[in-house]
């Protein structure tokens, strides 16, 4: 895909259109009309299930990682598993239906290209699952002020999982990373090749940057959720930099 | 049956065996089987198989054998169950699940405590115990599952009792005698 090549997409019902880019994805112009609000959830259902997908790989594929460690990728795949089952419920409670609207499978073909599971942590678990982590801390209120308390709840929950796969994941690449320094650059070139097929797909799109990416800088960055995920005072400061929050860096400093 | 307590140790590690097993198998069929909702069944039932091995480890480690101690069961039955993950199609591998797999370990568990002493043996009891209320959970799941999806699955009643005859038909499943001295190499 633009010159990146990625891994192929995992199994899908008939009845959902899987996109390549997001170009094609349904976007509305008002963002929480009736159609909006179920595309939101069919987006966040299929996320989930891919956040299943690759968890359950990992068990698949690193067969001879600690046994502590598959424990938690196994209490996460079940973890995403009543994710995508409680979207889904919420999804048929507001009208919806699994196919209603396309879906994309860009965090399965960019994780699933790691060969190391210090990697595929990095990028799944502390990159994609904490931005999510962001992203629903903004999403909550946002549901909330349309008076919808039953998705909020979904959504609360859903948060509070996500925290416990963000903190496991930064501990054991910690750990990993300490008992082999030679993960450091694994780590490092997985996260320049995200970095990579971002751009690349960014390109295809006009050089806007991606919409997914431009909600999260709109949305902000949870600082206190990423707090108990165990991300450090300096790589919090280090991403709020990344946003542009630099002033922020400087309040949360002074505070 | 009248186990010793070294035997209580291989039959513990090759059932851990086997539950790895089961959470491996469920964690492969979860990107490559289509159906969301049985995605959804089997992901969170590799969690279950994930507790039952580690609960299975930890007693192995208050038996004298290694913590978390596994033993790949005898080739015959190694060979089914090899046979039963290269099931390719939703409704076979929800059979192989939940109507051959799991009323097989039943069986074979209960095996393990009619040859057991409740009281002596208290904590695999209640591991196994605990097991068996998860597997009733699994199928009654699965049950529901089936209900609801019943439009667009169907199923092959004869191919799941031919897996079962085949299963049934291998009666030793547990290398035995194996003991402390392959325990030493065994890893999770």
């Amino acid at each position: 895909m633009q010159g990146i090549q990625l891994c192929a997409d995992p199994a899908r019902e008939a009845c959902f259109r899987v996109a390549q880019s997001d170009s094609e994805m349904q976007v509305f112009e008002d963002s929480m009309s009736e159609a909006a609000r179920r595309e939101r959830l069919h987006r966040h259902m299929n996320n989930e299930m891919g956040a299943l997908e690759i968890a359950a790989q990992c068990l698949v594929d690193f067969p001879d990682a600690p046994w502590d460690l598959r424990m938690q990728l196994a209490r996460q795949a079940s973890d995403e598993s009543r994710h995508v089952a409680g979207l889904y419920r919420r999804l048929r409670q507001l009208g919806g239906r699994k196919g209603e609207f396309p879906i994309g499978n860009f965090e399965w073909a960019v994780t699933n290209m790691c060969d190391t599971l210090a990697a595929r942590l990095a990028i799944q678990n502390r990159t994609f699952e904490a931005g999510q982590m962001d992203l629903l801390g903004a999403l909550r209120k946002i549901w909330r002020s349309m008076g919808d308390e039953t998705t909020v709840e979904v959504l609360e929950h859903i948060l509070a999982d996500e925290i416990n796969h963000v903190r496991f994941a930064n501990r054991w690449i910690r750990t990993m990373v300490q008992e082999d320094r030679r993960l450091l650059l694994k780590v490092a070139s997985a996260v320049r090749f995200l970095a990579e097929t971002n751009t690349a797909l960014s390109a295809a799109s006009n050089g806007a940057p991606s919409d997914a990416a431009k909600k999260h800088t709109d949305l902000g960055i949870n600082i206190e959720d990423r707090r108990h995920a165990d991300f450090n005072e300096e790589e919090i400061n280090e991403i709020l930099r990344q946003a542009g929050m630099s002033t922020f860096v400087a309040a949360e400093g002074r505070g | 049956m009248g186990l010793i307590l070294r035997e209580k140790a291989e039959y513990l590690g090759t059932f851990r065996w086997l539950e790895i097993f089961l959470m491996e198998t469920l964690a492969r069929w979860v990107p490559t089987t289509p159906e969301m909702e049985v995605k959804v069944l089997m992901g969170r039932h590799i969690w279950d198989a994930a507790q039952h091995a580690d609960a299975l480890g930890k007693r192995t480690f208050e038996l004298r054998a290694p913590l978390h101690y596994t033993l790949s069961p005898l080739t015959p039955y190694f060979e089914l169950m090899k046979e039963l993950a290269a099931v390719e199609d939703t409704p076979g591998r929800i059979q192989v699940i939940y109507d051959v797999l799991l009323p097989a370990l039943t069986a074979r568990y209960q095996e393990y405590l009619d040859g057991s002493d409740s009281l002596l043996d208290e904590p695999s009891y209640r591991v196994i115990h605990g097991i068996l209320g998860d597997y009733a959970r699994m199928r009654q799941e699965n049950d529901a599952l089936r209900k609801e999806l019943k439009d667009m699955l169907v199923f092959d009643a004869s191919r799941a009792e031919e897996w079962r005859r085949k299963e049934a038909e291998i009666g030793e499943i547990v290398p035995r005698g194996s003991g402390a001295t392959l325990a030493v190499g065994a890893h999770a």
